[in-house]
């Protein structure tokens, strides 16, 4: 099997774009192409993220409208749907390809806008979001995405002693870090009574223990490793994909808080990789709420189950901390438009371990872990890249 | 107390229309998983499990206990917050429930039959 690697990423800023979906892709995925050295002939397909595009913007046959964009008409595209998760999907898709030898090179991006620049208010975004609950046996009930996580947050606090401080602790970390992103959607810290003195969204979180509604695109260009060492770029190894699902509704889990499809995730990406939680240096992960951080950073072995909110609260999983946990400022800070978030974690790492992450910088960052979860927990991604050596 | 149900099931199982119908009729119906005794409250073609098709559709107790809850205050689109919404343990099955009363984790509570909303019919528990 060939070895798949990352050899170009490229972002925008996160937060409100007036931009159309096709201007705001090709912001991503250009510089994408640039950074690996690429040219549209040398790229084989198109593996695309995007969610709520139907929904939020009456767009249902994207990926060719987005290649046709960037230049690349004519490659196969292919759109990914699986809620939060989908980007990371559509990545895991062409490191797959790309592993079998199907392609050379594969543009993965991600485009969502989520923002009431849309035209979509709180309230019709809210109900949107919560198209990824069951319709029958929990939409009915008025649960909304908040209100998801608080479900499996305030299981972990009844358990363990999770307190709503420790929650908002993560929310501070989170802003710290995002401050140090140039394209983060808040470039602002907060302060712990600031979170608690929010309103509620859903208990236990506060407005500040959740992301905001953001517009954004993410791309990174996957090359087989013999392709990428022909190119002039500075290629990071994807070392193991994990992809694993969970019971839906929230009800049938067996345990909604330990956040099953995460550890099986989690578990094959580790095995792939050849490396266990201990050899990870910084993390990417899906904290969409400040408890569903909490909850992943022990499903993903980084802490003890039990010992997430203490470990924010302590500021274990602060760069410079042991384990620096979303140094980007995470979905919490940096933003989260659906679709990009997947990818947009994974341009985080490629610069961390090319060692261009600037202010943001996790020292010494040799293996990066990204976690993309989808839906109500039941959808996860797990991704481990290595620095080239 | 499962004898009377057959008017709720197509062609001996319960799908989505038996159920609500059940709930019409203020009775919260489930399925039980004869093969890993997994029980449900959101009926399936299969077992969640271990994936058996052979499922017994049974009525759940209306005696339960709070799982996990929350009170939503931004509600989607058509929703009037604030509302409470819970994870209710009812026998061997978890539903997904609105609750009309303050509720921590562990409170018995008591099925109190449908209530509407826009999205569709939601069992109550109070």
């Amino acid at each position: 099997m060939r070895e798949a690697t990352i050899a170009g990423a490229g972002m925008t800023r996160f937060g409100v774009h007036e931009s159309t979906l096709p201007e705001l892709f090709a912001d991503a995925a250009l510089p994408a192409m640039d950074d690996a050295g690429v040219e549209a002939a040398d790229i084989d397909a198109l593996y695309l993220g995007n969610t709520m595009g139907g929904q939020i913007e009456g767009e249902s046959h994207l990926a060719p409208t987005l290649a046709s964009h960037v230049g690349l008409a004519g490659v196969p595209c292919q759109r990914f749907e699986d809620a939060c998760a989908t980007s990371s999907n559509a990545f895991k898709h062409a490191v797959r390809a790309v592993e079998a030898g199907h392609h050379d090179a594969v543009l993965v991006g991600g485009v969502e806008r989520c923002s009431a620049a849309t035209g979509r208010e709180t309230d019709e975004m809210t109900r949107i979001f919560a198209s990824a609950a069951h319709g029958t046996y929990e939409r009915p009930t008025g649960l909304t995405f908040p209100g998801v996580f608080a479900l499996l947050t305030k299981r972990h606090m009844h358990e363990y002693g999770t307190t709503e401080e420790q929650l908002a602790e993560v929310a501070v970390k989170n802003h710290y870090h995002g401050s140090l992103n140039p394209r983060a959607h808040f470039g602002k810290e907060t302060t712990v009574e600031e979170v608690l003195e929010g309103p509620i969204v859903a208990d236990p979180f506060h407005l500040h223990d959740c992301c905001p509604f953001s517009d954004g695109a993410a791309a990174v260009v996957v090359a087989s490793a013999e392709v990428a060492a022909e190119l002039d770029c500075d290629l990071v190894p994807v070392a193991g994909v994990g992809h694993a699902t969970d019971v839906v509704p929230i009800a049938d889990k067996a345990h909604p808080s330990v956040t099953r499809s995460a550890r099986d995730a989690a578990s094959q990406a580790y095995e792939t990789a050849r490396i266990g939680p201990d050899d990870v240096d910084v993390v990417e992960l899906h904290d969409c709420f400040t408890g569903a951080e909490v909850l992943a950073t022990e499903a993903l072995g980084l802490v003890e189950d039990g010992q997430g909110g203490p470990a924010a609260a302590a500021g274990r999983t602060s760069l410079g901390g042991e384990i620096p946990v979303n140094p980007s400022g995470g979905l919490k800070a940096k933003g989260h438009p659906l679709g990009a978030t997947g990818v947009a974690q994974l341009v985080e790492l490629t610069e961390q371990l090319r060692g261009d992450a600037g202010d943001r910088q996790v020292e010494d960052a040799d293996v990066g872990l990204a976690h993309n979860l989808g839906g109500d927990a039941a959808t996860t991604v797990v991704t481990v890249l290595e620095a080239a050596r | 107390m499962t004898s009377d149900l057959g008017q709720y099931l197509s062609d001996g199982e319960l799908g989505v229309d038996g159920w609500t119908a059940a709930l019409e009729d203020d009775r919260l119906l489930g399925q039980a998983c004869p093969d890993c005794e997994h029980v449900t409250a959101a009926p399936k073609a299969a077992c969640a499990r271990c994936g058996s098709r052979d499922l017994d559709p049974v009525e759940l107790p209306e005696e339960g206990t709070v799982y996990s809850a929350t009170r939503v205050e931004v509600a989607p689109e058509g929703f009037a917050a604030p509302y409470t919404v819970a994870l209710v343990t009812v026998g061997d099955a978890r539903v997904t429930a609105r609750i009309d009363a303050d509720v921590e984790i562990g409170d018995d509570v008591r099925f109190q039959g449908a209530t509407e909303s826009p999205e569709g019919l939601t069992p109550l528990f109070g």
